[in-house]
């Protein structure tokens, strides 16, 4: 999901479906199949999480591994401990 | 305001249930969800979501809520959020969190100060728990003027599921507006704190849980101190568990939380305290990776206050906004008619802060408590 996230151009389409003065794609949605039958999967898939456990839990991105050395370092600058910038003083 | 209250929303699926009651109570409009697990073998709402709109009753006055006979549909009617002392059997397929987070979204907007004994499950392995809301949505709610004497969480009983059997007492003062807030330094963490809990087991098992978490996170941080609690005889519920809760606290006041529990009993593996609590210092981690000035738990609690503040400008810096408060910020347009600006910015590489961090904007609805009473 996180990659979902970042490989969106724009948040604001993620979250809200259309941006102002950009809403060609919204036709598009419903296909018809011999212009008698919907294609009904993806309605299925939102009947899903339609009923979907009601929780603000978010679970963790499981591609990282907090064993590796390398992702502990990926944060090491948010803590106090870590590297200051020039600018603020500890 | 009256014109807008008259048209309903409709809304399909059991899913963020309670965003949209909460939403509707906020806002005045009525809603009506449809197709509630219609397709499940066992249709219709659950007991969990019957005793979460008994509390929206409680702490309302002439809210009209009509069920058809499956439980399919739902017609919630809201009135005025009247707030004072109520006390609620939660029921315990959800924890405390499930109810709690709902009151923490409305409390300040009430009509008399809250006062809210809830009875139930405190720790479980679905919701926040009591105590991770205790430690960051409180110093989430002061950032927004909501402080005093008023404001307080507080853990009388622990319980674990299945049974149940804690017991957490909620106050909140009210406000006729809420201030708009710039968070957009999360500063950086300055110490870990926590609270390794066990009820009906050795309470070595807290000593053990604190051990390994610390062994984990001592290599970013010596200011660390995990408390351990273990309540005894009528406070500890009835069913045995354990389990921790770690927050780190950063130089600029924001709190990051994570926690972990164990399998309730007879279900699921045993798990040892070790495991749990080296897991539990690695979701921290994880959480510190996403960053922002909240954690992902009280993304919504925050963009919800930002939302309802006075006319003015709110800007919050975010780590990726979880699934729930995206379809949270759906509801908040639905209901609202606000649109959240959000600009993403980029961590470059050897930065060593985590994550890439997203940037909210709004302007508040400049909503006002018009039930609160004036003295």
């Amino acid at each position: 999901f996180l990659r979902q996230q970042s490989a969106a151009p724009n948040l604001r389409k993620l979250v809200y479906g259309t941006v102002p003065g950009d809403e060609e794609e919204d036709g598009e949605d419903e296909e018809e199949l011999g212009g008698l039958f919907r294609v009904s999967r993806p309605e299925k898939s939102k009947r899903q999480r339609a009923d979907a456990l009601d929780c603000s839990r978010y679970a963790p991105d499981s591609a990282h591994d907090w064993d590796q050395e390398e992702m502990l370092d990926s944060i090491r600058n948010c803590f106090v401990t870590g590297k200051w910038e020039g600018d603020t003083d500890a | 305001n009256n014109n807008m209250a008259n048209q309903g929303l409709t809304y399909d699926g059991c899913n963020f249930f309670r965003q949209r009651l909460v939403l509707s109570t906020l806002s005045g409009k009525r809603v009506k969800i449809r197709n509630i697990r219609s397709k499940d073998d066992n249709p219709g709402l659950r007991d969990f979501e019957a005793s979460f709109i008994r509390l929206m009753d409680k702490i309302t006055n002439g809210t009209r809520i009509e069920i058809n006979q499956t439980g399919t549909v739902l017609f919630y009617q809201p009135g005025l959020l009247y707030g004072g002392t109520v006390e609620h059997e939660c029921n315990p397929q959800r924890s405390i969190g499930y109810y709690l987070e709902a009151l923490l979204m409305l409390a300040p907007f009430m009509k008399t100060p809250l006062r809210a004994t809830l009875k139930g499950v405190t720790n479980d392995q679905k919701d926040p728990s009591v105590d991770t809301l205790k430690a960051t949505a409180i110093p989430l709610m002061k950032k927004f003027g909501l402080d005093g004497e008023g404001l307080e969480l507080k853990v009388v009983k622990r319980g674990m599921p299945p049974g149940g059997g804690g017991e957490v007492l909620f106050s909140c003062p009210v406000r006729k507006t809420i201030r708009p807030v710039q968070l957009t330094d999360p500063g950086k963490i300055k110490r870990i704190r926590g609270t390794a809990y066990s009820v009906r087991v050795s309470p070595q098992m807290a000593n053990r849980i604190v051990d390994s978490a610390r062994s984990i996170l001592n290599k970013f941080i010596p200011d660390i101190y995990i408390y351990t609690d273990h309540m005894k005889g009528a406070n500890s519920g009835k069913s045995p568990g354990f389990g921790l809760t770690l927050v780190a606290e950063t130089t600029s006041g924001t709190f990051l939380s994570a926690e972990l529990v164990s399998n309730p009993q007879g279900q699921g593996d045993p798990v040892l305290p070790e495991d749990l609590g080296r897991n539990c210092a690695k979701l921290l981690l994880e959480e510190v990776y996403r960053g922002g000035c909240v954690d992902s738990t009280n993304q919504s609690l925050l963009l919800l206050y930002m939302t309802l503040g006075q006319q003015d400008v709110s800007k919050a810096l975010l780590g990726p906004l979880s699934p729930y408060t995206i379809e949270f910020l759906r509801h908040i347009r639905d209901f609202f008619q606000i649109m959240f600006k959000m600009e993403t910015q980029k961590q470059e590489e050897d930065s060593q802060k985590g994550g890439d961090k997203v940037l909210m904007t709004c302007v508040g609805a400049g909503f006002t408590n018009i039930s609160k009473t004036l003295k």
